[in-house]
């Protein structure tokens, strides 16, 4: 009777441990409805669920140049600007790609910059299946958040146990000290981009399909 | 003192029959909470996707979303500012309005194109390209304030992949009708 009841008690004492390990180790909801990431490199082709995305170029300024409802604006920054081209494609539903986020080597953040107005290089891009876009993703970042940092993108800027591709920028060429070796004293959004696979009709020519 | 007699009773194997019970009762009782606590979520899924195609032939009509669909044309080109080897499309519909209440019957309205490998195209605006006179989108449709036997043509503007042109075919997707959906068949060439 007497090793029964000891018994009981190890259970008890054993469960109670056990509970309390499970409830201090258990993950915070955030965590567990966390996007799942899916890595990949500048220049590769990432596939997430609903989209694929190939980062091409990151351009550094320390001032952008926009024109916003017919004004030119100088926007000026105490870090760097980080004007990201992105090659996206939908993967089988056209969709919209609205997350970009900027992760830098110790954890820090940082969303698309809400300084812009809409524009239609900008997020939220509309991405089609097997018609690539080029879309822009801009950030304000600390120069010390460049060397090892990455991009973040999903669909959604709040995307739970979706897929975000999240691209490696070791490629950007930095110096000894952490900063990227070519960054543009202006940065001009509107400036004509060199020819990216568009063609302009002068003439419309339908005929059935 | 008169004693109490209880069906839970070790001597004879009370106990036993009713921790067996409660196991039974626990496997059919866990599916059971599990259905019920995911069955507004299964239904809210079901009636956002259009899931389950019904075919409809070139000149048929059909009644969907209280009202009667035909696909009136498909036309496509080389039209405004487009990515290399893609096509505008323009799909055009006849629709006889039944209920005109179609900001209800027709929420979440999505015309779209499907192709054989299973791909969805969703409109897309087009620099250069407009529907033809008297076309309006579907949003614009609801509120139209069509009347009941009116006959209003309903259109989108697409841009797809060149590979895809000559297996491509309009769909319309209803809130009120999800998860169904129609799938119209080609104009004969």
């Amino acid at each position: 009777m007497k090793i029964r009841a000891i018994g009981n008690l190890l259970i008890l004492c054993a469960t109670v441990a056990l509970s309390y390990g499970m409830q201090v180790s258990k993950p915070h909801y955030a965590e567990l409805t966390a996007p799942i990431p899916i890595d990949g490199a500048m220049h590769d082709t990432v596939r997430a669920r609903s989209f694929d995305v190939r980062l091409d170029k990151v351009v550094f300024a320390r001032t952008l140049k926009t024109n916003q409802f017919g004004q030119e604006r100088l926007l000026t920054t105490s870090g760097l600007w980080a004007v990201v081209t992105a090659d996206l494609t939908a993967t089988s539903t056209s969709t919209t790609v609205a997350g970009g986020t900027w992760q830098g080597p110790t954890g820090l953040r940082y969303h698309h910059t809400e300084r812009l107005s809409y524009r239609q290089d900008m997020p939220p891009h509309a991405v089609d299946p097997d018609l690539e876009r080029n879309g822009l993703f801009v950030f304000e970042v600390p120069p010390d958040q460049i060397r090892g940092a990455s991009l973040l993108v999903a669909a959604r800027r709040f995307a739970p146990l979706d897929a975000q591709a999240r691209i490696s920028l070791d490629a950007v060429p930095t110096g000894a000290d952490g900063q990227p070796t070519d960054v543009l004293p202006l940065y001009d959004l509107d400036a004509p981009a060199p020819p990216q696979g568009q063609t302009q009709q002068g003439q419309t020519q339908q005929g059935k399909t | 003192m008169s004693t109490v007699s209880t069906d839970i009773d070790p001597a004879s194997g009370g106990e036993t029959k009713w921790r067996r019970r409660g196991l039974v009762a626990l496997a059919i009782l866990l599916p059971l909470t599990l259905a019920e606590t995911s069955y507004d979520s299964v239904r809210e899924w079901l009636h956002g996707e259009d899931l389950i195609a019904r075919d409809v032939e070139f000149g048929q009509s059909m009644p969907f979303g209280g009202s009667d669909w035909r696909l009136a044309d498909l036309r496509g080109g080389k039209a405004g500012r487009l990515p290399d080897h893609a096509f505008a499309v323009i799909a055009t519909f006849s629709v006889t309005v039944g209920d005109p209440d179609l900001q209800k019957q027709w929420l979440g309205c999505k015309v779209m194109l499907t192709d054989a490998a299973g791909r969805r195209w969703l409109p897309d605006f087009i620099s250069g390209v407009s529907l033809p006179d008297g076309v309006m989108n579907c949003t614009s449709a609801i509120f139209s304030g069509a009347k009941k036997g009116d006959i209003i043509t309903v259109g989108e503007t697409f841009i797809v992949p060149e590979d895809a042109v000559k297996t491509i075919r309009p769909a319309v997707g209803l809130g009120s009708e999800r998860p169904w959906y129609l799938r119209f068949q080609r104009p004969p060439k």
